[in-house]
């Protein structure tokens, strides 16, 4: 699949799994926390693009 | 209005033969997929990138690598799931790479640590070995900037997400998760083998084929949409 054509596909996505659990799903612990939370100033990640900016 | 593009089954003209090398890889052009990965602020999109930048890497070794976990649902969901860590597995249908050339080939992209283990890009790459796949249907394919990346089977991910959310006890956040994989399953984002993903469940690896029907039919009700598996009622 070209990647113009998954990216088309994302908001859609979003909008689906939004229907059935919430926005964002992101586990708030892991066994990798310690070096996730140091990269990433105190989070696990990257913050996520609201589903209005997909 | 048009049709939203469905995450399909790979054809024939999706599977490059493997002799079909990617060329990109050469240091100035790592230097500068480095530098767009690194300042990506998107999560999934900095994971697709650096999956693809690493793949291609690996792929010019004869070395295949399939993505796994949370990058693999957010590539299914856009789930809003995924944290720092990119999951990938080797597919042993290609070579299996040496500790030595896995710290070559990661260093060749500036990444610290090791061996299975590194940061690089603003994200850490895990390698975590052979891919347990027991899916039948193909790995789903994607055309990358950096190389194509390939991505462990939606039926498998979904047959083993709904498995730990639910055993041996309750974990609510697999179940949020493979929830948001049924439901991109049931409203055709992702084109899934319903065929497929029973035989899995069925099978003694899963065995937990009544709760994949169950939650099934819970979703397809929340959508209010017909569950694959409503004949069966």
């Amino acid at each position: 699949m070209p990647w113009e054509d998954w990216l088309k596909g994302r908001r859609a996505r979003r909008e689906t799994g939004n229907r059935v659990a919430p926005e964002i799903i992101r586990r708030t612990s892991s066994s990798s926390d310690k070096r996730l939370r140091k990269l990433f100033n105190g989070e696990r990640g990257l913050p996520f693009k609201k589903t209005e900016e997909l | 209005m048009p049709r939203r593009p469905s995450l399909q089954l790979p054809s024939a003209l999706d599977n490059p033969p493997r002799s079909a090398k990617v060329t990109i890889v050469n240091p100035e052009k790592i230097q500068a997929a480095l530098a767009d990965i690194t300042a990506e602020n998107d999560p999934t999109l900095k994971h697709l990138k650096l999956a693809s930048l690493v793949s291609a890497v690996f792929r010019e070794h004869g070395v295949e690598l399939v993505v796994v976990g949370g990058s693999a649902i957010e590539f299914y969901t856009e789930g809003a799931y995924v944290s720092g860590d990119l999951d990938l597995c080797v597919d042993d249908k290609g070579n299996r790479p040496s500790a030595r050339l896995r710290q070559e080939l990661m260093g060749a992209l500036g990444a610290k640590g090791g061996p299975r283990s590194w940061q690089v890009g603003g994200l850490y790459v895990d390698l975590l070995g052979n891919l347990e796949n027991l899916a039948q249907t193909s790995m789903r394919r994607i055309k990358a900037q950096y190389g194509e990346i390939r991505i462990c089977p939606v039926e498998e991910l979904m047959v083993e997400r709904i498995l730990s959310s639910h055993y041996p006890n309750d974990f609510p956040s697999d179940l949020e998760c493979a929830k948001k994989i049924l439901a991109a399953a049931l409203m055709d984002e992702v084109e899934v083998d319903w065929t497929e993903v029973r035989r899995l469940a069925e099978s003694p690896a899963y065995n937990n084929w009544n709760r994949v029907k169950e939650l099934t039919d819970e979703e397809a009700t929340t959508l209010q949409i017909r569950s694959p598996y409503d004949s069966e009622r």
